[in-house]
């Protein structure tokens, strides 16, 4: 039985990584509700993130600027990305969208490759974010705490701009039924657009917060792809909540595992998972009939 | 002037191979309602959502205000001022009454207030914070013509409205037609419930298989019998 | 598809024979040669997956490491000295294993599929990393495993061994080549067009689907078996997502659908892989290149190398007329054949009605689609139901198939209840449905689809039959040409359906019941969409049809229903309105009014 302080700490990581997660997974339900196509470039495009941000933070010393710089980058990326490609796709059946975004994500994963080398590069956590905090008995890393804050906004602005704007209004009217949104007046096209940069941008700028925790290759994506989509799955396709909820209880899932047993973590999840699959396919937060 | 306003000229609509619409031709005069009558299959909802660009017609023409429609977009057509209420009302189930008003009022240059499409719908208002699948059947069905209310739209094309509704909410949403109609709206009305249509339009249509077979005042067709039994009964 | 032949296996033999001989010296090797072997065997039964059935599946991996590792430590760990044996539980334990997941997975569609299964590809990867590194040797894999023997003499590394790698992918292709041409690749083929009309004539959709995941799990085990013999060393990374990964990407390169694409694939891959990586300023980028050719097939081509060169060939040897749209309509004659009509299966009753309906109920939340609905149909007789639009008429029709289950109620077939079975198991008991929109098998020629409809009263919801030819079931065969003479499809059945007129879509929509040999017919508005010289030859073989069986049409063309049906039933807002005789019903002023309007409360006063 692992020590309350053990636990407390790894309760803590869950949650940033569980944030992180949220975070990523928002992106990637979003652009499967409203578009429909499940993005299998997601883990890449979070990897590009964290070069981004090695980049620009590398360049003008600032983690602050590196991330806003990032974050444009981000809504170039994805604005491209859909112009070029994704866009042709949306009648097209489901294997082919993903195999054209798998195929996307080879390509990014490798042009990265071939400019940066495989070699892992570390990314400075910003002076801010130096040092440990004491939280009563414990003492956790300081930057972990404020990445857990900075995400917790984020993806509050996330909603607010989901349930309180008129873009948002036509996301979520667009997931649930994008012809009868073109009756209305609306250009659901220039709708899908806005959204994909959005996942898009999501994804990196989780790239970019999370890559001082770890080190950042070219292949850092594949794995929190795989486990954003076991979130989707737990919190329900298509669902902003479900991602949000699905990310903290996916984070808190691999952490806790991993203080009883680190090789068990990540199984742990699948198990859930599975589990889920059996007993509520529509997942915790998704409406039935999208299976 | 009274020209018309919305026109159909031989226009042939398919579903792949499936020849639907042969060679309709119609017309709307600005106030005018007319309807469109004819027995489920005959082709009419095929009509309305040729109309509103869901559907693109192989041959034929199509014209608002004179204005050439028929491959332009959906959305392009509703701002131009046409509005369809659909057959299946199409009410967004997990957005409140309130943000399916205000999401069909995002793109319409005159929207009207709140408070006016409220007026008109009293029961919408007490519901207003309910979600969209929450609501009865005839409350979705006003909820769909109040969308095409709050675009201010020149042209309503009413798919069906009166169908698979209890005889107390029929009542109700005939008498809110009434109004529309004496309001001066222009309505295209698709019903198979003949006698609810009869009730409130200047002219009728009548088609079957996808051919347009008749064409007069309500008058008319009440006083056929014969004519009624054959493109509408039994 | 055209009958099976002997070409492919032949060609395949002379490529293997001559490979080791002439690739080495234009690049390649015989390890390579062995490597690509490997990839071509998982290949074969993902391309049954994905190529035949449209089942993309992310985590075939996990069985390639399964049948792998379980082989390799048996050997390794000499808990066993045969490495056949040791070959043969890997592999079993590996099907195993595609039945666990394959349970889960099979019942979801498209997206949640290709997820689940990479899903579990993650999970078999972190499994045999961490908890089991202890059996797995963890990152480092497993070293050490033996050669094969036969009758005493080991077969050493190399060319020998090839041989053996070869001889086991010939027997791997020509078996994957019986099963696709068998009946149960005829069903598969299906699957991927419409599952749903393949489930509604009689087939257990769900069953084949996961025949063919355990197929496919049983040859990646095989492979990941081999790999350690033919390496002597199991590596950890057979489980990781780039496997399943890589094994996408070269069967698309090389071609879906073809069963030697992945193998095509594979040769680009490892040849690109071994020669670019030498030549210095490209070595690092041969990945990227291959990622840009992946991305630009999936956007144009999509038909791969294989894929490609086939059509090439199929449009040399074959010439394929456009039936032009006026062709004319086929009058209707007496069968040549008499339609065979299997008897029902089991009579609760001897004087029960063909078709009962009893207390029908259907609730959508607070829609009442249909309400209390009853009514009967006597055997041998043409029933109409005619009613509105929102009558609930295809409600019903679908709870007389048990497409769907009732809120309450029950449908009775010849005295026995039908109602929970679902629409496989109803089929098989004798009652089809043709739908108003065509529910076609597009891409299979009409003689093709006519026979997904056929086998299935002949084999039960679900068999195995893996090696005999599709069309060699005489019965079938027989069924088959006597709905092509009925329905007027016999000069066009070699055709695709797709290119056919929509008058023949129509006829071969019909057919497709027509097929299943049923005792009922359910005619969802057959004559939709037909000229009116269609419809007169329609009714016409309406009239012929109900001699021999039981007819329920919907339809709203009013003289059609009046002349044909015996008796008919209306549908107002989903209750029985009237039932009775045609004359009975014209006459009956409540029908009149549900027609035109009903209620008369807001006429102008």
């Amino acid at each position: 039985m692992p020590s309350l302080p053990l636990l407390l700490s790894q309760a803590f990581n869950g949650l940033a990584l569980g944030t992180l997660l949220a975070l990523v997974s928002s992106g990637l339900t979003i652009i499967l509700g409203t578009l429909g196509v499940l993005n299998f470039a997601h883990g890449a495009l979070f990897m590009v993130g964290a070069y981004a941000i090695f980049v620009v933070a590398a360049a003008t010393g600032s983690f602050v600027v590196g991330l806003l710089v990032g974050a444009v980058i981000m809504l170039a990326v994805g604005v491209m990305l859909e112009r070029v490609l994704i866009r042709f796709f949306y009648d097209r059946p489901h294997e082919d969208q993903i195999l054209v975004t798998f195929g996307a994500a080879i390509v990014i994963v490798e042009a990265v490759r071939a400019v940066f080398g495989g070699e892992s590069q570390r990314v400075a956590a910003p002076d801010w974010g130096g040092g440990v905090t004491q939280l009563g008995f414990l003492i956790y890393p300081t930057y972990r705490l404020e990445l857990i804050g900075i995400v917790a906004a984020l993806l509050f602005a996330l909603y607010v701009v989901l349930y309180r704007t008129s873009i948002g209004l036509v996301v979520r009217a667009g997931i649930e039924d994008a012809r009868t949104v073109g009756i209305l007046g609306i250009n659901v096209r220039r709708a899908f657009l806005l959204v994909f940069a959005i996942g898009v941008v999501a994804a990196g700028v989780a790239g970019m917060l999370y890559a001082p925790i770890v080190s950042v290759d070219p292949d850092m994506g594949a794995t929190f792809m795989v486990e954003s989509f076991v979130v989707i799955v737990i919190g329900g396709l298509g669902s902003y909540p479900g991602a949000v909820v699905g990310g903290l209880i996916a984070g808190e899932i691999l952490s806790i595992t991993s203080a009883f047993n680190a090789a068990y973590s990540e199984v742990m999840l699948y198990a859930v998972m599975a589990l889920l699959l059996v007993v509520r396919p529509q997942g915790l937060l998704g409406s039935e009939g999208r299976v | 002037m009274n020209t018309s306003l919305l026109e159909l000229d031989r226009v042939n609509t398919y579903y792949g191979d499936s020849h639907i619409l042969f060679d309709v031709s119609l017309h709307v005069r600005r106030h005018e309602v007319v309807a469109l009558l004819g027995r489920n299959g005959a082709g009419k909802t095929t009509t309305l959502r040729t109309i509103m660009g869901v559907l693109s017609p192989r041959r034929g023409r199509i014209r608002l205000g004179g204005k050439p429609i028929e491959h332009l977009p959906s959305y392009a057509i509703a701002r131009m001022g046409l509005q369809l209420v659909p057959e299946e009302r199409a009410i967004f189930g997990q957005l409140t009454v309130e943000e399916n008003l205000k999401l069909a009022a995002l793109t319409a240059p005159q929207a009207w207030p709140l408070d006016r499409v409220y007026a008109f719908f009293p029961r919408l208002k007490e519901r207003r914070r309910s979600g969209g699948k929450q609501l009865s059947g005839g409350e979705q069905q006003m909820l769909a013509i109040a969308r095409a209310l709050i675009r201010d739209a020149q042209v309503i094309l009413l798919d069906e409205p009166f169908e698979g509704l209890a005889p107390l909410i029929l009542r109700d949403l005939v008498r809110v037609s009434r109004e529309l109609a004496e309001q001066g709206r222009t309505i295209l009305l698709v019903e198979q419930n003949v006698v609810a249509a009869l009730s409130f339009s200047d002219r009728v249509y009548v088609l079957n298989n996808g051919h347009i077979v008749w064409e007069g005042t309500p008058h008319e067709l009440r006083s056929d019998p014969a004519l009624m039994k054959a493109h509408l009964g039994v | 598809m055209t009958p099976a032949t002997a070409v492919p296996e032949l060609l395949l033999a002379v490529v293997l024979i001559a490979a080791p001989f002439t690739l080495p010296y234009a690049g390649g090797s015989i390890d390579m040669l062995q490597r690509i072997l490997d990839w071509g065997i998982i290949g074969l039964g993902f391309d049954l997956l994905f190529g035949a059935t449209g089942l993309l599946s992310f985590g075939q991996a996990a069985f390639y490491g399964t049948g792998g590792f379980v082989a390799a430590y048996l050997l390794v760990n000499n808990v066993i000295g045969s490495v056949w044996l040791a070959l043969l539980i890997g592999t079993g334990l590996g099907g195993l294993f595609g039945l666990f997941v394959g349970v889960l997975a099979v019942r979801r569609i498209g997206i949640y599929f290709a997820m689940i299964t990479l899903a579990f590809g993650q999970m078999a990867y972190f499994l045999e990393n961490s908890p089991l590194s202890a059996y797995t040797g963890g990152e480092n894999g497993l070293p050490g495993v033996p050669v094969p023997t036969i009758g005493g003499m080991r077969i050493e590394p190399g060319i020998p061994l090839y041989w053996v790698l070869a001889a086991i992918f010939f027997a791997g292709f020509v078996l994957a080549r019986r099963i696709l041409h068998s009946p149960f690749g005829a069903i598969l083929r299906a699957i991927k067009e419409n599952a749903l009309r393949t489930g509604l004539v009689g087939h257990s959709v769900p069953a084949y689907k996961l025949a063919v995941f355990v197929i496919a799990a049983l040859y990646a085990a095989l492979a990941g078996g081999l790999l350690g013999v033919f390496q002597g060393y199991m590596p950890p990374d057979a489980f990781a997502l780039d496997t399943s990964g890589q094994l996408v990407v070269q069967t698309i390169i090389g071609g879906v659908g073809t069963l030697i694409g992945p193998t095509v694939g594979a040769t680009v891959w490892l040849y690109l892989h071994d020669n670019l990586q030498l030549i210095p300023g490209v070595g690092a980028l041969w990945r990227l290149i291959l990622g840009l050719i992946f991305v630009g097939l999936v956007v144009g081509l999509r038909r791969g190398i294989a894929g490609q060169i086939g059509a090439w060939l199929q449009r040399r040897m074959s010439v394929v007329e456009r039936p032009d749209d006026a062709a004319p309509v086929d009058a209707p004659r007496e069968p040549a054949m008499a339609l065979p009509m299997i008897a029902p299966l089991s009579r609760a009753d001897a004087d029960a009605p063909a078709l009962c309906a009893i207390e029908l109920s259907k609730h959508y939340g607070g829609l009442h689609a249909v309400e209390h609905v009853s009514f009967s149909v006597r055997e041998g007789s043409i029933h109409g139901v005619i009613g509105p639009n929102g009558a609930g008429k295809s409600t019903l029709f679908k709870l007389l198939k048990d497409e769907v289950p009732p809120t309450s109620g029950e449908v009775r077939l010849f005295g026995r209840r039908i109602t929970g079975l679902g629409p496989a198991r109803t089929a098989q008991l004798g009652i089809a449905k043709s739908n108003q929109l065509n529910q076609l098998f597009l891409e299979l020629t009409v003689r093709q689809n006519l026979r997904i409809a056929a086998l299935a009263r002949s084999r039960g919801t679900f068999r195995l039959d893996l090696l005999r030819a599709a069309g060699s079931i005489p019965a079938v065969e027989r069924q088959i040409e006597a709905v092509l003479d009925t329905m007027g499809l016999a000069h066009h059945a070699d055709a695709p359906v797709h290119v056919l007129p929509y008058g023949e879509k129509r006829r071969t929509e019909i057919g497709i019941a027509l097929a299943t040999g049923p005792n009922v017919l359910l005619l969802d508005e057959p004559l939709a969409g037909m000229s009116p010289a269609e419809r007169v030859t329609t009714r016409a073989l309406i009239r012929e049809l109900a001699q021999s069986r039981t007819l329920v049409i919907v339809e709203h063309d009013m003289d059609a229903v009046f002349e044909l049906a015996e008796r008919i039933t209306v549908l107002y807002d989903g209750r029985l309105l009237a039932d009775g005789a045609p004359e009975q019903i014209s006459r009956d002023q409540s029908v009149q009014d549900a027609y035109l309007g009903g209620l008369h409360e807001y006429e102008p006063a």
